[in-house]
């Protein structure tokens, strides 16, 4: 038996189309996009190539006429680009945060003539941030007021440091129509450049960023704009419920973005390690600076695990992402922040030079890769998010409440995802976090319990035992959260990580024979590095492990993304 | 004429201007302008050379004003918080420069060498060639004796000041076979090279950070050196930087701490102004909590770093350990601690313009304090085999430190620079005063359980790394395993450790460092596998009115809390 496992293979073949990365005479080449980034340009060649292959098309559900039918083949894309270049991936990805809340909420007429718009090759903005005013939504200034056609709405006021916010055709953007406090005087609506009237909707200067320098980070001014009915998201009143549950599925969409990065981060690290001389021999040859790579490369596996099921769990576990979303969007990015900060520590002077290492890319994609921890709900937001649903957590878990189902079927890559349902979100998760909530069961199976060993799964268990005892008693006391809801949000992540390893080294490895499979090699990585984040006392042991993975290097050139899974068909028989 | 170490703090200051004023040609509009152009600083440059900055770093019997180690870094960290890359461009060369000549050089030497600097003038250091990096003793660049010149062939690159240096310290093979006397450090005029084509100036390198600094290379051809300019003893330049870096491993790292100061001022600056609901972001625990973790990895910077100053002119024989210590360990935590500010800022760290544009300059400025003059791990490296012999000396009969060396307001000895040494020879003070007076430590931390509980644990951790190191093989073959490196790395959290408790000891206890607050935080944060637990809430109330009240009175974040 086999896994089609579709998504890698779709990506070998966009990788073909694009071309040779390193080539500075392709469009979509690492010189070329450090030139862009150098000179603040945007990459409009870049992105009209992506659309003319058609990756819009990824950014619309099937049912209405695109291709998104599952995150699998989405992430694989985004992270695809993204290991060319964040900046046109944040560049041309942004328009699935933009239409997310039509697909969400919106009525099928609207979903479908935004589709069209999509397919058609315009960019989709969210207009949600204002000067000033970060995720705090509920103080949003931008006003809609009744306009003189019936039904229809005049929009004034000012959305700042927004994504293409001069090159959108369309702005989702979030205004108020009531003067009232709380969500429900908020109202998500399409402002379509084209019939917003003239000088009705400006862009605004573009903004100067510490990375993605070349992408349009700018703002929209709203005189007078227009919008008519058509153009309101999911009814009024209801702006921030429909962004809560878009958000959710654009949450866990941006991570692939880190996995890109990471990928590129690693690959240097590598590529570094292996060729540069010192010491009368070769870096790598250094124990110290092979564990190094090898925890690297063991935290892209975690990061990757994490994203996996994150991912799958839109379309198997849909009612549980208001869980899932915040914990990966808090715990990817910011594992690969660190990741590339540590490679960074290898590359030495090379990380920081412009010119001496390939034209300074390392320096580029560490600054770029910031923002994927900061947008679309920043980590402490997330964290924030997770922690209102800490006493339910904690009762779920106790009770053992688990979709076994909707959890197997995100973990074991054979099985076809149901369809596509981005209705059944909700903003709240009644279920809890069943992938959290298969650790019992996991950390007992017979299978992991002769392939892992005791000691390490005994500190995941006490781990996650304790973690869950401090979540049932958790008591809101109203106010702020205290700073310690956001250390138990990131033992609930790093709960989670090692939820989605377990998983899917449990359903896949029978079919998966490659090195890294063999004799669980990433798992007891992975697994390692996650009890040692959550405060186990380092294992002398482990580092035997990370060394060994620390010298697999990748193939040198361009070669398939870094992945716990291997590239070509024939390699998972 | 000679004025006091506040005076000319305070004059320092009042020059710099505020630093939020748009049109202070040294404020920070200006340096944000010049970072985004990559141009040197010029008003800056003006301004310090109005204040005779170099003399900052000339010995006093030279004719400079340098007398304490710790108030050149004081003066320095003046011009750092402002701006890392101003501080380090104007000077970071001919400190580095002339500390080896200061070191090794002959009286005659030392004399025109701190004329040159009185007088304005630009040394170069070139030791780095980009094909050797760290292993400085493999640099190619070479010196052949040709009767009574040499012949210079070969390249240095990544070299602040280059182009615009009078006098470069060049470092040079000078001897076959490789080993301890293979290299020398050479005087080379560049003003007199002017013309000759045997040397030749590469291209301006680009950097992420430090924009302002001008880095370049210089590649020689048969250029010829009359051979009297060699500094110190011919073979020596291993020697010699090894004692003289110790000087400015210690002293770039502290000054490095300004960085954060800086940064936490902006992160300050941001939260006690945001709005969010009702309030500002200041006022939720977690941003409270980041803000405080960062004051206190700052203060522990500065301890460990004050103290290392201070060893230098108390324990010149000893401070090969702790200047590794200390290049390892600052910047590690200065990094970490700005990262996480950076976190804190979210979009606003992001933005290059607007009122806390600053911020993402002093993230990138700061880079290079940890990869530059010896790498972190090439730090932990040094410490390897000097733990080895502490194991069967100093730590089997611990010497305590000079209570000197913790009393902050005491005048020191004289810097002795050829005291400076290879090797500790298994002596180490600084952690002996752990070991020593580990009964009186305890005692003084009688009145508050959770700070004896975290000093037990480091008194613990420093006799099970004894106990450990006492068993690693002795002279091995081939390349340290990296667990190795682990125990460098908790040797140099524990003389931070000490350092911190001895400053703490030291002081006034009714002053703020004399309170437990901040040394239980700070060993909490030392500790290898810290993982904050219950008390974070507690600790960070604790701390933040501290915090909070320095940045409203603009009074610095670190030690000395001076004037900002
Ligand atoms: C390059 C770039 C592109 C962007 N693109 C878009 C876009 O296309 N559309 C759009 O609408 N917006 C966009 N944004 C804005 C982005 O989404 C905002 O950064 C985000 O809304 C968070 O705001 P903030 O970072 O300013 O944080 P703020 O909300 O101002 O908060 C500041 C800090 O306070 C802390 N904090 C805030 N709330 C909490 C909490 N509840 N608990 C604990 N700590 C908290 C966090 O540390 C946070 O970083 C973009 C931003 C950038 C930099
Ligand atoms: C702003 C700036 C100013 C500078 N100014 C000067 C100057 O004035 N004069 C001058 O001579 N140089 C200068 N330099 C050069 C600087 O000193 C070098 O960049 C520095 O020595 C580091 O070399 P490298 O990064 O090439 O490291 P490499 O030696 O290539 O090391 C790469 C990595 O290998 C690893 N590594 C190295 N050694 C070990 C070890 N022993 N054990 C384990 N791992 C190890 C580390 O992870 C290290 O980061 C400057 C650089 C900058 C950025």
């Amino acid at each position: 038996m086999s896994i089609a496992y579709g998504p890698v293979r779709r990506a070998k073949d966009w990788d073909a189309l694009l071309g040779d990365p390193d080539d500075p005479d392709v469009l979509f080449s690492y010189p070329r996009c450090l030139r862009l980034d150098d000179t603040e340009a945007f990459p409009d060649d870049i992105c009209a190539h992506l659309d003319e292959l058609g990756l819009p098309a990824y950014y619309v559900p099937v049912a209405h006429g695109g291709l998104l039918g599952n995150f699998d083949d989405a992430a694989t894309m985004v992270r695809l680009i993204a290991r060319r270049d964040l900046t046109v991936a944040i560049a041309h990805f942004k328009t699935f945060l933009g239409a997310a809340p039509v697909w969400v909420a919106g009525t099928t007429t609207q979903a479908d003539d935004l589709a069209a718009t999509v397919l058609a090759g315009h960019p989709i903005a969210l207009g949600l941030t204002e000067r000033g005013i970060g995720s705090d939504l509920l103080a949003t200034r931008t006003v809609a007021e009744p306009g003189d056609e019936p039904g229809s709405l005049t929009i004034t006021g000012e959305k700042w440091l927004i994504n293409n916010g001069r090159r959108a055709t369309v702005v989702t953007t979030l205004v108020r129509t009531s003067p009232n406090a709380g969500p429900r005087a908020l109202s998500l609506l399409l402002v379509d450049r084209r019939l917003a009237g003239s000088g009705g909707m400006t862009g605004t200067a573009k903004i100067p960023t510490h990375g993605i320098r070349g992408a349009d980070i700018s703002g929209v001014r709203y005189a007078g704009a227009g919008v008519g009915p058509a153009g309101v998201v999911g009814g009024i009143g209801r702006g921030v419920d429909t962004l809560l549950r878009a958000l959710q599925v654009t949450r866990i969409a941006t991570t692939p973005l880190s996995l890109g990065a990471a990928d590129q981060a690693l690959r240097l690290g590598y590529d570094f390690c292996a060729d540069r001389e010192l010491y009368g021999g070769r870096l790598v040859d250094l124990p110290v600076v092979r564990r190094s790579l090898g925890r690297a490369a063991a935290a892209l596996f975690v990061a990757e695990a994490a994203v996996l099921l994150g991912c799958r769990a839109i379309n198997a576990l849909p009612e549980e992402l208001s869980v899932v979303a915040a914990v990966v969007k808090a715990f990817v990015p910011s594992v690969v922040d660190d990741l590339i900060h540590d490679v960074g520590e290898l590359l030495g002077a090379r990380a920081f030079l412009l010119d001496v290492l390939h034209g300074g890319r390392f320096q580029k994609v560490e600054r770029d890769h910031r923002i994927v921890g900061i947008f679309d709900g920043s980590t402490a937001v997330n964290q924030n998010y997770l922690a209102g649903q800490f006493s339910r957590l904690g009762r779920r878990y106790r009770q053992r409440r688990l979709n076994r189902d909707g959890v197997a079927v995100a973990a074991d890559l054979a099985r076809p995802l149901p369809p596509l349902e981005l209705h059944r979100l909700d903003v709240l998760s009644p279920n809890g976090c069943s992938v959290v909530q298969a650790l019992p069961d996991l950390l007992a199976d017979p299978v992991i319990v002769r392939t892992v060993p005791a000691a390490l799964l005994a500190v995941l268990g006490d781990a996650v035992t304790e973690l869950h005892d401090e979540l049932a008693g958790w008591r809101v006391t109203g106010g702020a959260l205290p700073a310690i809801a956001f250390d138990l949000a990131r033992r609930y992540e790093l709960c989670f990580a090692s939820a989605s390893c377990l998983l899917l080294w449990r359903y896949n490895y029978e079919h998966v024979t490659t090195e890294l499979w063999h004799e669980a090699e990433w798992l007891l990585c992975a697994l390692t590095l996650l009890a040692e984040w959550l405060g186990a006392e380092p294992d002398g042991a482990a580092d035997d492990l990370f060394i060994r993975l620390g010298g697999r290097r990748p193939e040198p050139g361009w070669g398939p993304p870094m992945s716990i899974f291997p590239a070509t068909l024939a390699d998972l028989r | 004429m000679n004025r006091t170490e506040p005076e000319r703090l305070d004059a320092l200051r009042v020059a710099l201007g505020d630093p939020a004023e748009a049109d202070n040609p040294v404020g920070n509009a200006a340096a944000l302008a010049v970072d985004e152009r990559g141009e040197a600083f010029v008003a800056g440059e003006r301004l310090l050379d109005a204040f005779g900055f170099p003399a900052e770093f000339v010995p006093a019997h030279l004719g400079g004003r340098l007398t304490r180690l710790d108030h050149m870094i004081h003066i320095a960290r003046t011009v750092g918080r402002r701006d890392l890359a101003l501080a380090f461009g104007y000077s970071g060369s001919t400190f580095i420069a002339s500390t080896n000549v200061w070191t090794a050089g002959s009286p005659a030497q030392q004399r025109a060498v701190a004329d040159l600097v009185l007088g304005g003038g630009r040394v170069a250091a070139g030791y780095h060639e980009l094909a050797h990096g760290n292993d400085v003793a493999r640099a190619e660049l070479s010196a052949r004796r040709a009767g009574d010149t040499l012949v210079l062939d070969g390249r240095k690159e990544v070299i602040s000041n280059l182009a615009r240096a009078d006098l470069l310290v060049l470092y040079a093979r000078t001897g076959t076979p490789l080993g301890p006397r293979s290299h020398s450090l050479l005087l080379v005029d560049l003003t007199a090279a002017t013309g000759d084509t045997a040397l030749r100036l590469l291209p301006r390198f680009r950097s992420a950070g430090m924009r302002s600094v001008q880095l370049g290379g210089i590649e020689f051809d048969g250029y010829r050196l009359p051979a009297g300019h060699v500094l110190g003893r011919f073979g020596d330049g291993v020697l010699t930087a090894t004692r003289a870096f110790q000087v400015t491993r210690t002293a770039l790292p502290a000054i490095a701490c300004a960085g954060l100061d800086g940064a936490l001022r902006e992160a300050m600056s941001l939260a006690t102004s945001r709005h969010l609901g009702r309030g500002v972001i200041a006022d939720l625990p977690q941003v409270r909590r980041l803000l405080v973790d960062a004051f206190v990895d700052l203060l522990v910077c500065d301890a460990f770093t004050t103290v290392g100053a201070r060893a230098l002119h108390l324990l010149p024989q000893q401070t090969t350990i702790v200047s590794s210590a200390i290049k390892y360990l600052v910047p590690h935590l200065l990094l970490r601690a700005v990262r996480s500010l950076s976190t804190l800022l979210g979009s606003t760290f992001y933005v290059r313009n607007g009122r806390h544009g600053m911020f993402q300059k002093h993230l990138r400025d700061l880079a290079p304090a940890g990869f530059g003059h010896m790498a972190p791990k090439a730090s932990l490296a040094m410490l390897v085999p000097q733990m080895q012999q502490l194991v069967r000396r100093g730590w089997s009969t611990p010497e305590p430190a000079d209570p000197l060396l913790f009393r902050l307001s005491h005048d020191l000895p004289d810097l002795r620079y050829h005291q400076l040494a290879m090797s500790s020879n298994g002596r180490d003070a600084l952690g002996g005063t752990l070991l020593a007076e580990s009964d009186a430590i305890l005692a003084a931390a009688a009145g508050d359980a959770e700070l004896r509980r975290v000093i037990g644990a480091h008194l613990a951790d420093f006799a099970a790394l004894r106990r450990t190191v006492a068993d690693l093989p002795a002279g091995r073959n081939g390349p340290l395993p990296a667990s190795s490196y682990d125990l460098a790395d908790r040797y140099s959290r524990l003389l931070a450790a000490s350092a911190c408790i001895g400053v703490w000891r030291g002081s006034d206890g009714r002053s703020f460092l004399g309170s437990p607050q901040w040394l239980t935080a700070a060993l909490s944060r030392l500790t290898v596998q810290y993982r904050p637990g219950r008390d974070v809430d507690q600790r960070t109330a604790s701390l933040w009115p501290e915090l909070h009240s320095r940045h409203v009175a603009m009074r610095t974040f670190d030690l000395a809390e001076h004037a900002a």
